[in-house]
């Protein structure tokens, strides 16, 4: 473990010693002080569920071997691993459920300030859910889309899988997962399954276990799905937008805004009322108005919609905050730091929860309701336009990096650049060029970023040599704050690091486009929640192709994972067939069963396994040798 | 005639133990020489030279109090184990693994066992003593021993004292006192 490590990103190069000048603590202080970390929490083999508890096995083999009830080790870490898949599930599939309650609310006419911004994808979805639409008008639609989807949180007859779920990929998959027992039926009734099978004294078979996993990790799924393809319902398919990133797109003349968390709920509003107030942050002093910038993935879900500059992803949240010049920091749910909250001690930015499940100590509470979105959104704003006034110019110190970033690339957006090569088969020219090995295969890059390792350093790594190997990039989350913070959704970076044969069809895709010059090396697909907009391409690819997901020539990574959610992703991931890196090493190893099941057991049952590298020059490597295994297989 | 020094040795507060067991970890990955993934994915069996015990609702970690006078030294019957560098001393490759030492050890502080990684042997079980070696084979960059129990600790209740300075740190922080009362008393009679 690197605590020294150099960073790939400038501008938190150049802060981090006035910070430290300024005598305040950040995530990388707290992660040395917090050294050494528990052996036993490493390993995973620390149980805590009861209060007979806490137990913990002798990774060695000299002391107890099992928890006081009797749990062994991979009855431990069985039920630890399945339990954060739970909470990921949960966090996901409840900002789902509230995207959908308020599509219901648009659809009843009281949510004013929404309203249906993507009508044909309205129609799609409806007609994937097997609804018809003819006769009916969009609010009619809307309504009975809402009402379906909720079924996926409260259908009580468990052989019938979540509507999500089974429409969404290969039959085949379906039928697969169906025929395992692990296809969820309600996503809160598998989350409720998890929490009762891993309570004191019930399952303990840890294969039995990592079933429920994997059946917790498809609820996530259905739930990260719905939430992704609602929200461009209401707000808007992404398509490419050239923005900027980094903390370079903080001003000093303005007002500055970030929106922070996940749900792009109230920070759509914000943008929505931001340009009728202008005037009033003029009128303050702030001679370019409002600025509103994006942090982590509610700033990655107004980029790819709006075009907002993204200020910076996860792990350096408290940067964005010790430049001096945010005047509010407007977070709603998820990967929020509750340190945000201390830092305004000894800086002017008003931190503004606004969930009522989410407040911080230190915090202003705004709370947000669908029904007073426009008023909550002004609330805000008024609020930073005060806080602007509290500035202290001589802490002002914003580091002057940032770069282009062309993201919004959904799936539609994906098949529209393609349709312009070829209109009546727009899947045509990538399944060809996948083929004919000019693109070899394709990495999707999620998850979020560590104190574990050098931030974006992994990312970056990876990324450039699978492009250089002809590998078509695709990223979200963090990963894709990372990318677009340090140049690589660019047409430079294509130009630069891009293998031949890649570069040639991501030129002919981008010309074709409109865009002069090359797609950028990397896609931005939206925020963590979007993960679903890969499978929809990647489903597409297999259906075309006649067969099932894990014959594709297609791998995820997600080189420095942290969060809950990120387990549940990894865990379906592998679970619809596709092998996943972890750049980490995942709290699973007291277990050599578990561990065996996840990185190998697991492809015999499903197709998809855990590849676990933490040097990110070989684990581009394996994940490469993954793409050619599976090339071969299919004799291309 | 210089003054001969007293052996320094690990000490741990219970006031501060959580009995966490981190310090058994590391003990054992430092003389193994290998980190936590790699000896559990190997699957090695490695052996910590001290113990957390409970006392009470207390914890004590446990180990080697490098004795002035240690009993062990005294009773090795093969001379395996001696003073040496400024702590006890046993030299593995003398130890026949007769367990005498642990058996006169006031503290239950040596284990008699398997050295790790061993090779097999089908005369013997390979047995040697192990004790708390204050990581002696460790030391850092500055030239002062590194103990992998005390860097682990997490709440700083394991320490490496060097008693002359412990004593030296009480016997002022005593004075202190002592002689703020006596001016007190004093300043009263007056």
């Amino acid at each position: 473990m690197n605590k020294d490590y150099k960073f790939v990103d400038q501008a938190i190069e150049e802060l981090l010693p006035k910070v430290k000048e300024a005598g305040l603590d950040t995530v990388w202080d707290r992660f040395k002080s917090m050294q050494p970390q528990c052996g036993f929490g490493e390993l995973g083999i620390c149980c805590r569920i009861c209060w007979k508890g806490p137990c913990r096995i002798d990774p060695f083999g000299n002391g107890s071997q099992r928890g006081i009830c009797g749990a062994d080790a991979h009855t431990i870490v069985a039920r630890n691993l399945i339990r954060g898949i739970a909470a990921g599930a949960a966090a996901h599939s409840d900002h789902g459920r509230h995207i959908a309650l308020t599509l219901l609310e648009v659809a009843e006419g009281h949510a004013p300030a929404y309203c249906i911004k993507d009508e044909k994808k309205l129609m799609s979805v409806a007609a994937r859910l097997g609804l018809s639409t003819e006769g009916k008008n969009v609010r009619q639609v809307a309504k009975e889309v809402a009402l379906a989807t909720l079924e996926d949180f409260s259908r009580q007859n468990s052989s019938i899988p979540c509507s999500w779920a089974r429409q969404t990929m290969t039959a085949e998959r379906a039928e697969k997962l169906t025929a395992l027992g692990v296809m969820p039926h309600n996503i809160d009734a598998v989350v409720a399954g998890i929490m009762n099978r891993t309570h004191v004294g019930c399952d303990a078979d840890p294969v039995n276990l990592l079933l429920g996993g994997l059946k917790g990790a498809l609820a996530d799924y259905t739930g990260m799905y719905l939430s992704t393809e609602l929200s461009d319902v209401i707000f808007g398919t992404p398509e490419p937008v050239i923005t900027t990133a980094n903390l370079g797109v903080l001003k000093e003349d303005a007002v500055n805004i970030a929106v922070h968390g996940h749900n792009p709920l109230l920070s759509e509003i914000i943008c929505d009322v931001a340009g009728s107030m202008d005037e009033e942050a003029r009128q303050a002093g702030a001679k370019e108005g409002i600025n509103i910038v994006g942090v982590c993935c509610t700033g990655n879900e107004v980029m790819a919609r709006r075009g907002i500059p993204l200020a910076t992803n996860y792990l350096s949240q408290e940067m964005a905050v010790l430049t001096g010049a945010v005047d509010a920091m407007v977070v709603d749910v998820q990967c929020i730091m509750p340190s945000l909250g201390v830092l305004q001690e000894c800086y002017h930015t008003q931190l503004i929860t606004t969930m009522a499940t989410n407040k911080i100590p230190g915090a202003v509470h705004v709370e947000f309701t669908e029904k007073t979105a426009l008023e909550d959104a002004r609330r805000v704003v008024e609020l930073a336009i005060e806080a602007y006034k509290r500035r202290d110019k001589n802490k002002i110190n914003i580091p002057q990096y940032k770069e282009t970033a062309i993201v919004g690339f959904s799936a539609e957006a994906v098949f529209a650049a393609l349709s312009k090569l070829n209109k009546e088969d727009p899947l045509k020219p990538l399944l060809d060029n996948i083929v004919n090995g000019n693109i070899q295969g394709v990495a999707l890059f999620a998850g979020c970023s560590t104190t574990r390792v050098a931030q974006d350093h992994n990312f970056v790594t990876i990324a450039r040599e699978l492009a250089r190997h002809n590998v078509l990039l695709l990223a979200t989350g963090c990963g894709a704050g990372a990318f677009a913070k340090l140049g690589l959704m660019t047409q430079e970076a294509t130009e630069a690091y891009a293998g031949d044969s890649l570069k040639a069809v991501l030129t002919a895709v981008g010309e074709a486009a409109g865009l002069n010059g090359p797609l950028p090396l990397v896609l931005h697909m939206g925020s963590c929640v979007d993960n679903t907009r890969a499978v929809t391409v990647a489903t597409a690819l297999a259906n075309k192709l006649g067969v099932d997901l894990d014959k594709l020539p297609v791998v995820a990574s997600a080189p420095e994972a942290m969060s809950e959610k990120a387990v549940a992703i990894g865990t379906w991931a592998v679970t619809l067939g596709i092998p996943t890196h972890l750049g980490i090493i995942p709290q699973v190893t007291g277990s050599s069963l578990v561990t065996e099941v996840l990185t190998d057991k697991l492809k015999d049952l499903v197709g998809g396994y855990f590849i676990v590298e933490t040097d990110p020059l070989r684990a581009a490597g394996k994940l490469y040798e993954v793409i050619r295994e599976r090339r071969k297989a299919l004799g291309i | 005639m210089a003054k001969i020094k007293e052996n320094s040795f690990i000490y741990a507060d219970p006031q501060k133990c959580l009995g966490c067991k981190n310090c058994g970890l590391a003990c054992a990955l430092a003389h193994a020489g290998c980190d936590l993934q790699t000896a559990v994915a190997g699957k090695r069996q490695l052996q910590p030279r001290n113990s957390v015990v409970k006392a009470g609702d207390m914890f004590m970690p446990i180990q080697c109090r490098q004795c002035e006078d240690a009993p062990c030294a005294q009773a090795c019957p093969t001379g395996a184990i001696r003073q040496e560098d400024g702590l006890v001393k046993i030299n593995e490759q003398n130890c026949v693994g007769c367990k005498v030492c642990s058996m006169v050890c006031p503290f239950g502080a040596i284990v008699v066992t398997p050295v790790p990684n061993a090779e097999p042997n089908r005369k013997t079980k390979r047995g040697k003593a192990l004790k708390c070696d204050l990581c002696f084979s460790s030391v850092r960059k500055d030239g002062q021993l590194t103990c992998a129990c005390v860097e682990a600790c997490p709440t700083q209740a394991v320490m490496l004292v060097d008693p002359e300075g412990y004593r030296t740190k009480i016997l002022e922080a005593r004075a202190k006192e002592l002689a703020k009362a006596h001016s007190v008393a004093k300043q009263k009679r007056a």
